[in-house]
């Protein structure tokens, strides 16, 4: 299995390295100047010279390149253009805003979406199945700021329940109280994922032939439902969710935005807008480099559910 | 996600789920009719500014109330819903072509060419949709065709990777070896006798991807690089609402759930024609 | 999984901030900006930090807390000051005792030598060209300092001012932390900087040893929040003191129902239309001309209301020494743009194309300007960019008209250098931001910087802006004010019309009652 791992984070590499120099170029040819957009439109053109200068962003593209290679090869990812502050720092402050949110969400979609699925699928084509399936795709047709704001609307405006913008404050309590709108808006639409999946996995699992061996032999529908059917339905529902985290994590950008959470999506969108190439790049690795974990970690998952897979 | 998940065996029931699509096709005829009929349609022009009606709640002289400008919510809608549905179709029609090229061009060719397209693939995927979206438009800046082109990057990965899976199949198939050893051009192969046997099943999940566009395209509009103004986009208007949702909620709200409903409609179609096509993927 | 959920929930823990709920001494206030700048006050001249400079910074003058008239300049850091004869050379007697944040020891001239040199340095400074004329600065001794200029500038004051440059830093501290100073800015202010959060907050703690006395509050903490629903909305909600306001009467008002204050001050940034010359038709003046017919002021501000906006038909800005109120620009007259079009070659009108920020602030009176043009028949081509995206494409003189609106040094001087003297031209190595190629007043400008007799140079002064508005280089369309909420349990301590600081200044007179 280590084996596994090693050889994983290996051939991912390539990858990584393409995603790197991709950020590189693409942050530079995003038109813009850093210095002006840094130092302000009142800055002399003397100083906004001196301050390219100081970047290194008088340096030929190649020079750049290899500099910002050898800092990612040494472990740093650099400080920022704007504060100045290890750009690491900057990131470790905000990923736990986002994965919180995240795993938050995925707890609201996981907890609503698995077992209405499951109830959809046992009840197929009832009023249940098509209540509960319409509901799911219009739960997936939602955009997310439409919810965000929606929330808003009814859970802090009209009924003041919730925080508007989300202030999450030192104790655990405030934590969840600012992470519950922003962390519903994902959530809800993280659960009509997981339902769908949840269904129709059920449903194939409820045809293969060893389930319905198991019926003809009179085992109770409960222990089928528990040992075999979701034991195999899981598969395909631990795919899902880690297929969304990753896109949960990216896409979260504009619930950031709504509820002014920090967050690593609202701080990428921050530094683009401030031209802080530094910030940039290496919040953007920091993403790639949790989606390819994740990747990774959603296929070591598969074993805890499907005793056939193994690593090799 | 190497590992193969062939946890399907059966087809399963029949799809009663018409009923839906049904519903998902008409929603999707009518908004057509509304959105492409915009000028027909639409009580007043979109455009027309009146400082004097500046965000009016919904009467009987704007169904739907003025924005900020006092422009008429309903008509922005219609001219908006048309623009997305254009951008959503013709992006979402540019990626499943490249898409599909690139995935079958791969799935034939295997080897290094293989590696090399699905490596960039990869690296499309592991950047935020959104945010490759927001990168491409800052780089060229935004107008209705930069926005279709970076949407139709961002979709590409998702159709090269559905075209790539038969493609390998197919390949070692008998009919393909037969016009290899009649000595046919890969090209030809691979435009005649692969392609017609591919695209199928890329069709099908193009409608639920032109959903994603659609989506995507509001969410530029929404963080202030979608198409520019006049222009009335559905993303823009949700944005610039938002300043005065406090007291003018239905700017906001409304063009939201134009969005919804485009979304909807694409999604009961796509997932009706899925559910007949393939039982592999009902859900 | 397990693994992560136990690492983001020990993240969450460890990470915890320290409190934000604003307790009885404690300020929060919230920018409308997305993120605090470099926090060096000789670096950044972006208005969401200079908030925070003037909390933390003095200058040798200052201009009286809630004024930004010259006229209010007084002693900050300099007890006295005198002038040679010839206005070269100025004298700066230091208060003793002033103390610097964070233990950084007691305010000498030395200080001000290091400050003022910095602040002339193009790698340290961004205005370094404002010192351009500073020949030497030197301490006499502890508490003297002598600047000696090269020729006479029009305002010594202002560029010792708290304003930019003028900001007085600790010379150990900026030594010590060399390019971190700006993480750990050390100034002589009623606060003191204690953390920062990267597009989240900038906290600021109460200087314990201010030379004006102890503040009455405890700590400021400025939050960034772009949306102005969620501003409002968290001030309801009792999580904010103030923060930066819609600059709409509308909005001002149905607040001002609610009970709550707002504060509408000076400076005004003026909104102008630049016309570029050197992008067809705009070269042709009977062009220019009827395009300052078609705009229509009052509608625009109208459109943001009275008492925010007003309109200025002078290229400088009320308020600002040297502004002239005799200019008159051309009316509003429809028929007669038509005919002037006619005239040169346009009766069908024509197609421009103009590159403008997404940011709503110019965003939407550009659109009232592109809807008001177009019924004379000129079509806006709007092309609307990512902000630092645009701010570059108008400096690389690709947009047909520049919507711009900015809040300088309140003298006519630099308004009139920057936007109007040929010297300024966007795409020279000079360049600063005259993005009409306008050149028709570049005597007058020059004249009046050098010029000794207050009244001549006024005089010259107005010349220049007549000249500009006959040549229709800009249509200077109208000021827009600022405008922050502040709940009424919040005493600034003085009368608040006006701040370079583009905020409300907190100082050691501000209190907050329960």
């Amino acid at each position: 299995m280590l084996n596994f791992i090693f050889k994983r984070i290996l051939s991912s590499i390539p990858t990584l390295f393409g995603v790197l120099t991709l950020v590189f170029l693409l942050v530079r040819v995003v038109p813009g100047d850093p210095a002006l957009a840094i130092l302000g439109d009142a800055a002399s053109e003397e100083a906004l010279q001196a301050f390219r200068e100081r970047m290194g962003l008088n340096a030929p593209l190649w020079d750049q390149y290899l500099s910002f290679l050898g800092q990612i090869i040494s472990g740093s990812l650099g400080y920022s253009m704007t504060t100045g502050e290890p750009v690491l720092t900057t990131v470790l402050r905000v990923l736990p805003h986002t994965i919180e949110l995240t795993l938050f969400a995925i707890f609201i979609g996981v907890i609503f979406g698995v077992p209405l699925g499951i109830w959809a699928a046992l009840k197929r084509d009832t009023w249940v199945d098509y209540v509960c399936r319409i509901v799911s795709l219009i739960g997936l047709s939602f955009p997310s700021f439409l919810t965000a704001i929606l929330l808003i609307l009814v859970l802090a405006i009209y009924f003041p329940i919730f925080p508007v913008i989300s202030n999450p404050g030192n104790s655990a309590s405030s934590h969840l109280y600012n992470l519950i709108l922003p962390g519903l808006s994902l959530g809800l639409i993280m659960t009509a994922y997981v339902m769908r999946t949840a269904r129709s996995s059920i449903l194939n699992v409820l045809s293969e032939d060893y389930v319905r061996t198991a019926k003809s032999k009179g085992i109770p529908r409960s222990v089928i439902l528990i040992r075999h059917v979701l034991k195999n339905a899981m598969i395909p529902i631990v795919t899902v969710v880690g297929l969304y985290m990753g896109l949960l994590i990216g896409n979260s950008v504009l619930t950031e935005i709504v509820f002014n959470r920090p967050g690593l999506g609202k701080l990428i969108v921050l530094s683009l807008s401030q031209r802080d190439y530094a910030t940039l790049q290496g919040l953007m690795i920091i993403y790639a480099f949790l989606v390819v974990l994740i990747n990774l970690i959603t296929d070591l998952a598969y074993g805890l559910f499907d005793p056939r897979v193994t690593y090799s | 996600m190497s590992n193969s998940l062939n946890y399907t065996k059966k087809r399963i029931g029949f799809p009663r789920m018409n009923l839906l699509t049904t519903i998902g096709c008409s929603l999707f005829t009518i908004l057509i009719i509304l959105s492409f009929g915009a000028s027909i349609f639409a009580p007043y022009d979109p455009l027309e500014q009146n400082i004097l009606s500046r965000l009016e709640p919904a009467s009987s002289v704007h169904w739907l109330g003025t924005d900020v400008f006092g422009r008429d919510t309903l008509s922005r809608i219609l001219h908006g819903a048309q623009l997305s549905l254009i951008i959503g179709l013709t992006s979402t029609g540019i990626a499943l072509i490249l898409g599909t090229v690139l995935g079958i061009i791969a799935g034939y060719r295997g080897g290094w060419v293989d590696i090399i397209i699905m490596r960039i693939m990869d690296i499309l995927l592991a950047f935020p949709t959104l945010i490759t979206g927001l990168l491409i438009v800052a780089v060229l800046g935004a107008s209705a065709v930069n926005i279709v082109f970076a949407i139709a990057i961002t979709l590409m990965p998702n159709f090269a990777r559905v075209a790539r899976a038969p493609t390998i199949t197919l390949r070692e198939r008998e009919f393909v070896e037969a016009c290899r050893a009649l000595g046919y051009s890969d090209i030809r192969i691979m435009a005649f006798h692969i392609f017609p046997n591919v695209i199928g099943e890329v069709v099908v999940l193009a409608s639920l991807w032109t959903a994603s566009a659609i989506m995507i395209e509001a969410y530029l509009s929404f963080i202030g690089l979608g198409v520019s103004p006049p222009t009335p986009t559905l993303g823009g208007m949700i944005r610039q609402g938002l300043d005065n949702i406090l007291d003018a909620p239905w700017v906001t709200v409304y063009p939201g759930f134009a969005v919804l409903f485009i979304v909807l409609a694409l999604n009961l179609m796509g997932d009706g024609v899925r559910d007949a096509t393939d039982p592999k993927l009902r859900g | 999984m397990k693994k992560l959920f136990l690492s983001s929930a020990l993240a969450v823990v460890l990470m915890a901030p320290a409190t934000m709920f604003s307790s009885a001494a404690e300020l929060t206030l919230a920018s409308a900006s997305a993120n605090v700048g470099q926090l060096d006050p000789h670096i950044s001249t972006k208005s969401q930090d200079k908030v925070i400079f003037g909390m933390m910074f003095n200058g040798l003058v200052r201009f009286a807390p809630g004024s930004m008239s010259s006229d209010s300049i007084e002693p900050d850091l300099a007890e006295s000051w005198e002038k040679s004869v010839d206005g070269l050379t100025w004298t700066f007697k230091i208060r003793k005792g002033v103390q610097f944040h964070g233990g950084y020891g007691e305010l000498t001239a030395e200080d001000v030598v290091y400050s003022l040199t910095r602040a002339g340095d193009p790698d340290r400074s961004g205005v370094s060209s404002d010192y351009s004329q500073v020949e030497t600065v030197t301490a006499l001794d502890d508490y003297t300092v002598e600047i000696n200029f090269s020729q006479s500038i029009p305002s010594v004051l202002g560029i010792v001012a708290n304003y930019h440059g003028g900001n007085i830093v600790s010379k150990a501290a900026a030594e010590e932390l060399g390019e971190n100073f700006k993480g750990k800015p050390i100034g002589t202010g009623p606060f003191e900087f204690q953390e920062l959060a990267d597009g989240q907050y900038v906290k600021l703690k109460a200087h314990e040893t201010y030379f004006r006395g102890k503040p009455e509050i405890d700590g400021v903490t400025m939050r960034y929040i772009p949306s102005s629903s969620a501003r409002e909305l968290a001030f309801k909600n009792g999580e904010l003191d103030l923060f930066q306001g819609t600059r709409e009467d509308r909005w001002i008002e149905r607040i001002q129902r609610e009970g709550t204050l707002v504060d509408v001050f000076q400076p005004g940034e003026l909104r102008t239309l630049h016309l570029n010359q050197s992008i067809k038709p705009f070269d042709d003046p009977l062009v220019r001309k009827a395009i300052a017919y078609a705009l229509n002021r009052d509608e625009l501000v109208a459109f943001m209301g009275s008492t925010i906006a007003r309109t200025n038909p002078s290229p400088v800005p009320g308020g600002y020494l040297g502004h002239s109120e005799v200019v008159e620009g051309l009316p509003n007259n429809l028929e007669k743009a038509k005919s002037l079009l006619t005239e040169a070659g346009y009766e069908d009108g024509f197609t421009a194309k103009v590159a403008i920020t997404q940011i709503p602030a110019l965003l939407t009176p550009m659109q009232v300007i592109q809807a008001q043009l177009k019924k004379v028949g000129v079509n806006v081509e709007l092309e609307v960019m990512e902000h630092s995206a645009w701010h570059k494409a108008i400096r690389d003189n690709v947009s047909a008209m520049v919507l711009y609106g900015a809040a300088r040094f309140p003298v006519a001087d630099t308004y009139l250098t920057q936007f109007y003297h040929s010297k300024s031209t966007v795409k020279t190595p000079t360049a600063v931001t005259n993005f009409s190629h306008c050149s028709v007043a570049d005597a007058q400008i020059d004249g009046a910087r050098s010029e000794v007799d207050p009244a001549a140079q006024l005089e010259l002064w107005a010349t220049a802006q007549v000249k500009i508005v006959e040549d229709v280089c800009s249509v200077p369309l109208f000021e827009l004010q600022q405008a922050w909420a502040r709940s009424p349990k919040v005493n600034l301590g003085f009368d608040f019309n006006g701040a370079l600081s583009l905020g409300p200044l907190i100082n050691e007179q501000t209190t907050k009652s329960e």
